[in-house]
């Protein structure tokens, strides 16, 4: 047992954050979603960003991947969230392993090289079929048209094309670093399917979910005690009153155990262990409660400056209000935990 | 990085698991007094002859000194027996006797350490005061040197099991001309010596653990000061360096182990609509929220123990897991009246009543005990985040 970094872990870590401070930098962000571009990040840096690897991260070498573990790209994943790189990060990474795992690897490989997976977020959990077909009203997060989207529940995985839905239609998303979509499903039959037994597709994202949140927590943590520390009222800096030294205390523990917890969902999907999904769904349960509480900390702390348009914090609280409505909802994750056996 | 304990570690578990089963108290623990201590004394005995009687103690003390991955399975293991988390020998094994290691002379090591292991002896604390809590540096319970003993005069309070204790590991000041934490002492106190007068405190669940301790001119020799006059700060200090976050394991998983009680429970009983109370989405959902929090606990506490083994400080996980410990205990203990309901005002609560109500009480005393969540939040903002003071 042992939940340490490695040294080429570590190296992950650096580089993957080196790279999103360079190229997809929040002032980049901005500037692509106030002109319309959505999603907000720029064709070359996603390309970067699959030229580095980072598609085909966990996917075994045998099958053109780079044979890492789910717990390498969870570190990956927290970056990104720390980051808030907008961008089908979570859905192209499923979505090479459903093209994968599901028989196609040469849209596998086409994924890993930068073809960006959109992912559906059905209306009610009945919308996508046993066999990963998709009936009725969705919505799409960062839809291609003439591209796929992943459509995900606890026992199969699939590709779409977006062509084969109905009235798709771009409307404005809360995030403003997403292109969102309304559409129709016709129960058309997926380009690919990959049932859960054979790879725990949703498990995963559950899991990189949880760590993009907990990169948010972090990022939250430390914006909020820095503020705490340079900000000067009452010629005292802030945070030697316990109304904001608590909350950015309390920030620390939900950093630690939303960042602790992925990694032991990871792990327990790494390893094949008999609670993956008990872990796996706690941990995004414990992230999205973690960012709900530090966006809305540091958002406080920041004063009337947290509550504007030009400081980053609302991004932060609109991207976890995406993280924590992807994947079904949270009351479903309740409700599957409670049947679940006892972790080992 | 993973999860898998190694097949020696995974032999040892089953060597643990065994010899627990085969060995742990089967009669209830009495509650009170010299049964209590009895108990309690003679368990510790029983692990210190099997060669249990410390699994993180150094060899050269008589412990077993266990890498820290081996004292977490020792621990988990413990926890499922049921056995309390912190009984009468807690002081002795975990705070005093790691404060001997450090700091005491040769002399008072080989006298005490022995008894502390093999289950001889029961020692309490003295440190907080009616005035000095979360402020302990401002003790004022005071020690005058005469000829070659302290003559002691002051007040203690919170000293858990004074009534049952032999020694007491005593803070008094003795210099009044130095900032305060310059002028305190730790002592080795007989709780036999005359002029110590101990009253019970009854606390909110009925129970009489804690006591006041009066001092009344007190003698106490000189050769039972450790580490020297005036410099009874840094012997206390000495303590934390020894916590390394595994005997925390205990309470995180038998607060896990409650929480899966709970949930049985609410499948059993009924609510006064006449449905189990399962059905219930308020409890059911946190009943499952608690699932998930002593989920990331555990994996809070993995991380720490991972991080320990490779350094030598402790990190800040002890106050994070407290903390956090503290705050998913009272919530999850309160789900465990309401599950009762109405049930619950009556004591026993139930004919296979498990003494949820006193739980519940109990679990106030998580976030004062031990330091205050309040302090937690202090030492963390500060010293993990370095907030200004």
């Amino acid at each position: 047992m042992d939940l340490l970094t490695t040294s080429e872990q570590a190296e992950i870590v650096d580089s993957s954050a080196a790279f999103l401070a360079d190229r997809i930098s929040i002032a980049r962000t901005r500037e692509l979603f106030e002109g319309g571009d959505l999603p907000a990040i720029a064709d070359d840096a996603w390309l970067g960003a699959a030229d580095l690897g980072w598609f085909a991260l966990g996917l075994p070498e045998d099958r053109n991947g780079i044979g890492c573990g789910l717990a390498d790209e969870v570190l990956l994943f927290r970056e990104i969230g720390r980051r808030l790189a907008p961008g089908p990060f979570l859905s192209t990474v499923l979505g090479a392993r459903v093209a994968s795992f599901g028989g196609d690897p040469e849209l596998a490989d086409e994924i890993t090289a930068g073809r960006r997976v959109g992912l559906v977020i059905p209306a009610s959990l009945d919308a996508i079929g046993a066999d990963g077909s998709v009936t009725g009203d969705v919505q799409l997060i960062d839809a291609d048209l003439d591209g796929l989207v992943l459509a995900v529940t606890p026992g199969v995985a699939s590709l779409i094309a977006v062509s084969s839905l109905d009235a798709v239609t771009e409307v404005p998303c809360v995030d403003p670093t997403v292109r969102l979509h309304r559409a129709v499903g016709t129960g058309a039959a997926p380009t690919v399917s990959l049932a859960s037994d054979v790879d725990p597709i949703e498990l995963r994202g559950h899991v990189l979910a949880a760590a993009l949140l907990a990169g948010i927590v972090e990022w939250s943590r430390d914006t909020g005690a820095e503020h705490a520390i340079n900000r000067v009222q009452f010629d005292r800096p802030i945070g030697v009153n316990q109304a904001i030294k608590h909350p950015c205390a309390d920030m620390a523990v939900q950093a630690q155990l939303a960042y602790s917890q992925s990694l032991f969902g990871a792990l327990a999907i790494d390893e094949g262990r008999p609670d993956a999904e008990f872990q796996a769904l706690s941990a995004h349960i414990t992230a999205a409660a973690a960012a709900d509480f530090a966006t809305a900390a540091t958002l406080q702390i920041m004063g009337g400056m947290g509550f504007t348009h030009e400081h980053d914090v609302h991004l932060y609280v609109k991207r976890m209000e995406l993280l924590s409505h992807m994947l079904g909802a949270p009351a479903a994750w309740l409700e599957r935990l409670l049947e679940l056996p006892e972790p080992v | 990085m993973d999860l898998q304990f190694s097949a020696a570690d995974v032999a040892f578990r089953d060597e643990v698991r065994t010899w627990l089963t085969d060995n742990v108290p089967t009669g209830r623990r009495p509650k009170l007094g010299r049964p209590m201590r009895d108990y309690d004394l003679a368990w510790q005995r029983k692990l210190y002859e099997a060669g249990w009687g410390n699994v993180a103690w150094p060899i050269e003390y008589g412990g077993r000194d266990l890498p820290l991955i081996q004292q977490l399975v020792w621990f988990e293991e413990y926890a499922r027996t049921g056995m309390r988390p912190i009984d009468t020998r807690f002081v002795g094994l975990a705070h005093a006797g790691p404060t001997l290691m450090a700091r005491a002379s040769q002399e008072q090591k080989t006298f005490h350490l022995p008894k502390i292991l093999q289950g001889e002896v029961v020692w309490c604390q003295g440190f907080s005061e009616p005035e000095a809590g979360s402020d302990l540096a401002s003790l004022r319970t005071k020690a005058v040197v005469d000829g070659d003993q302290l003559v002691v005069t002051g007040q203690k309070i919170w000293t858990s099991y004074a009534d049952s204790a032999d020694y007491q590991e005593l803070l008094v000041r003795t210099n009044l001309d130095v900032v305060k934490h310059k002028g305190i002492t730790w002592v080795i106190c007989d709780m036999k010596s005359p002029g110590i007068d101990i009253r019970p405190i009854r606390t909110i669940e009925g129970g009489a653990d804690f006591s006041e301790v009066f001092y009344d001119e007190v003698r106490v020799p000189l050769s039972n000061v450790v580490g020297g006059i005036d410099n009874g700060w840094s012997v206390a200090m000495s303590t934390l360096a020894f916590e390394r976050g595994t005997a925390f394991t205990i309470s995180q998983v038998q607060l896990a182990a409650s929480v899966e009680e709970l949930i049985e429970l609410a499948r059993s009983k009924r609510s006064i609509d006449g449905k189990p109370v399962i059905e219930d989405d308020s409890i059911a959902q946190r009943l499952a929220r608690a699932r998930a929090d002593c989920a990331a606990l555990r994996a809070l506490t993995y991380l720490g123990i991972s991080k320990n083994a490779n350094s030598d400080q402790p990190g800040p996980e002890g106050s994070m897991m407290k903390l956090h410990y503290a705050d998913l205990a009272k919530r999850v203990y309160r789900l465990g009246v309401e599950i009762l309901g109405p049930r619950s005002l009556a004591i026993p609560a139930d004919e296979d009543d498990t003494d949820w109500v006193d739980k519940h009480l109990i679990a106030y005393s998580t976030s004062i005990g031990g330091g205050t969540s309040e302090i937690q939040r202090n030492i963390i903002g500060e010293r993990v985040l370095g907030l200004p003071r």
